[in-house]
């Protein structure tokens, strides 16, 4: 009993740093744009076939992280500055932008699936034997992806915290008109977000199919009610709050895998988010956020 | 002939079923404007319980197939359950979705539903049957009527198309009434509407539920013709597809609505089946569906509007007394003369 619940919460701590990588690069685009990106399953999907290519062409699953993170950067750019701009140049808002993002999901999701030909494909590499660190059964690889999302937690942090552009793009995110008139070149910082957060998308999608062990065309598309949902009750473009999310969504998720019913463990994640909507409805009614403005 | 023929009744009897699909969604989207992106789940759970309350008791005999509720009730039953499923299901699903949020916050949470409720379905065997879905649901009154197969399609497709004329005057007249004008205040000015006293919490929950009984109703119709339903019948793009019809159309006209489930459910999402086989199975309904995400996109871009938009709600000096509600007893008046002129 006390041993099952013991792994399972370090499970859901891997299952965390999944959920984290992906959330934090959401969070911030969020934050900056503050329009829900719906097409951001699709581009971790995307980055995750690049990597399955390049590693089934003999390259070591190391640089598919890399060149994985790189190709949802690049994507992310490029949907960013000709799908999305456009839009919100013709004066689209907010719900007008998520909806333009969710036709754009749909053309990513189903391209996939018509250049994979519908089939889910096996990514077996990085697994080792697993080790036993006290009453856990883990192997090294997940302790691995584990540490990347601390890594990838910390280093948001101080980017974000300590360099020239970090505070520029915390500025924006709070106030691009002032920050404009302040001399801060906001089409710039737009262009580093959009490279920034694809690069988390892209990480999030190789890590995803590393932990899951298989890549299909669905696969982002699942795991982004998670990731939103994390997102959302860490509070748009904190970092910290979708770590904090992350990690009790991903280990209530283990926990109710591990007791109950593994199909409803995903409906445990979410689980959490109603329930924060239904406590605390402020996290999402934002009275400032009614006049958000779409930030491109 | 007989092919054709029942090839053009086959299509009828799914533009009757879109055309409630795309009224539902007209009346909370277009009316009301919830972006109602779980819509396909209302029109899902209809199917299921009409299927389970068809299909007879689960006697555990039936080994290939597990299911809740099982029973065997006698025609119009399964079609009224399915409706009170969908307006249950949207009432639960309302009362923590439809909380006051920023409207993209919504779309998201109900989006989200739509994926988990799939998930759902999908992994749990003794819901209904898991990713297998349920099958062999019989055709309502199938073995009483003395009738050929081809005739059996015929009347079917006058009931689907008297339920579907029923529905259409319903929705008329619930977007035409004080409730509906309600509900186009609440839609443009919320904070306005508030402060006239209209409780718009309740007006948004009723159109919901609403909505997700004509959901419900068209996923029973819809079982009862295909006999069988399953997870791959409604992963959560099947929405959008009744969202593109509406906003090629004409989002909240309904002759718009028609003229969207006519082009792009029913021709489009038909025409392919003539074409020749091009790669592997399974490429022409990807591409399909790259196409609807195409044509969503561009008629936001070019045409939001819709190709027949909106008519304003225009107030002549003669028709006062008809949109206070009052009906105006002068049979014959300029306003009616500018109507018809209107065409």
């Amino acid at each position: 009993m006390f041993t099952t619940l013991i792994s399972a919460i370090a499970f859901g701590v891997v299952l965390a740093s999944v959920i984290a990588i992906a959330s934090m690069g959401f969070t911030i685009q969020f934050g900056l744009t503050n329009m829900l990106n719906l097409s951001y399953g699709g581009v971790m999907t995307a980055s995750a076939f690049v990597a399955y290519l390049l590693v089934s062409h003999g390259v070591s699953a190391w640089y598919g992280l890399i060149v994985g993170g790189l190709a949802g950067s690049l994507m992310t750019l490029v949907l960013g500055r000709f799908v999305l701009r456009p839009y919100a140049r013709r004066g689209a808002k907010l719900f007008e932008m998520m909806m333009v993002t969710l036709g754009l999901a749909l053309v990513l999701d189903y391209g996939l699936q018509a250049l994979s030909h519908d089939n889910i494909y096996q990514f077996t590499v990085l697994q080792s034997s697993p080790i036993h660190l006290g009453p856990i059964v883990i192997t090294p690889t997940q302790v691995i992806l584990a540490g990347l999302g601390l890594v990838v937690f910390v280093g948001l942090e101080l980017l974000l915290r300590l360099t020239r552009i970090g505070k520029a793009l915390r500025a924006t995110a709070a106030e691009p008109t002032l920050a404009r008139s302040c001399g801060i070149r906001t089409g710039r910082v737009v262009i580093v977000t959009w490279l920034l957060s694809g690069f988390l998308c892209g990480l999030a999608g190789v890590v995803y199919i590393i932990n899951s062990q298989s890549v299909g065309y669905s696969t982002g598309e699942l795991f982004l009610p998670l990731v939103i949902a994390a997102a959302l009750l860490g509070g748009a473009g904190s970092p910290k709050g979708a770590v904090v999310s992350a990690l009790l969504m991903g280990i209530v998720t283990q926990v109710v895998a591990a007791f109950g019913q593994p199909a409803y463990s995903t409906v445990a994640g979410f689980a959490v988010l109603v329930i924060v909507l239904l406590a605390r409805p402020g996290v999402v009614a934002g009275s400032q956020g009614a006049e958000a403005q779409v930030t491109l | 002939m007989g092919a054709w023929e029942f090839y053009i009744t086959t299509l009828v009897v799914y533009f009757a079923i879109d055309v409630l699909s795309a009224f539902s969604l007209n009346l909370q989207f277009g009316f009301g404007g919830i972006i109602n992106l779980s819509f396909i789940v209302f029109q899902a759970i209809g199917a299921y319980v009409a299927a389970a309350v068809t299909l007879g008791p689960d006697t555990g005999q039936n080994a290939f197939q597990t299911y809740i509720w099982g029973a065997s009730l006698p025609f119009p039953l399964p079609l009224v359950l399915a409706t009170v499923a969908g307006a249950a299901l949207s009432l639960v699903v309302g009362l923590f979705g439809l909380r006051r949020m920023r409207k993209d916050y919504q779309a998201a949470v109900l989006l989200i539903v739509s994926l988990i409720a799939w998930e759902v379905a999908k992994s749990d065997v003794h819901l209904f049957n898991g990713s297998n879905g349920v099958t062999g649901i019989g055709r309502p009154l199938g073995t009483t009527l003395p009738l050929s197969s081809l005739g059996y399609q015929w009347v079917y497709v006058v009931w689907t198309l008297a339920i579907c004329i029923a529905v259409y005057a319903l929705v008329r007249w619930l977007s035409s009434s004080p409730w509906g004008r309600a509900l186009r205040a609440m839609r443009d000015q919320e904070d306005a509407t508030i402060s006239l006293g209209i409780n718009v919490t309740a007006l948004r929950l009723q159109v919901f539920v609403i909505g997700g009984a004509i959901a419900g109703l068209s996923g029973g119709l819809l079982v009862e013709y295909i006999g069988a339903w399953s997870p791959g019948a409604w992963g959560y793009a099947e929405t959008f597809v009744v969202f593109t019809a509406m906003f090629v159309g004409g989002i909240r006209n309904y002759k718009g609505v028609i003229l969207g489930t006519l082009l792009v459910p029913i021709i489009f999402l038909e025409l392919p089946r003539f074409l020749p086989p091009i790669g592997y199975p399974g490429l022409i309904d990807s591409v399909e569906w790259i196409v609807i995400g195409l044509m969503w996109m561009g008629s936001l871009y070019w045409r939001p509007q819709g190709l027949l938009p909106e008519k304003r709600n225009m107030v002549f000096p003669g028709e006062f007394g008809s949109v206070t509600g009052g009906g105006s007893k002068a049979g014959f008046s300029l306003a009616s003369l500018l109507r018809k002129g209107q065409g």
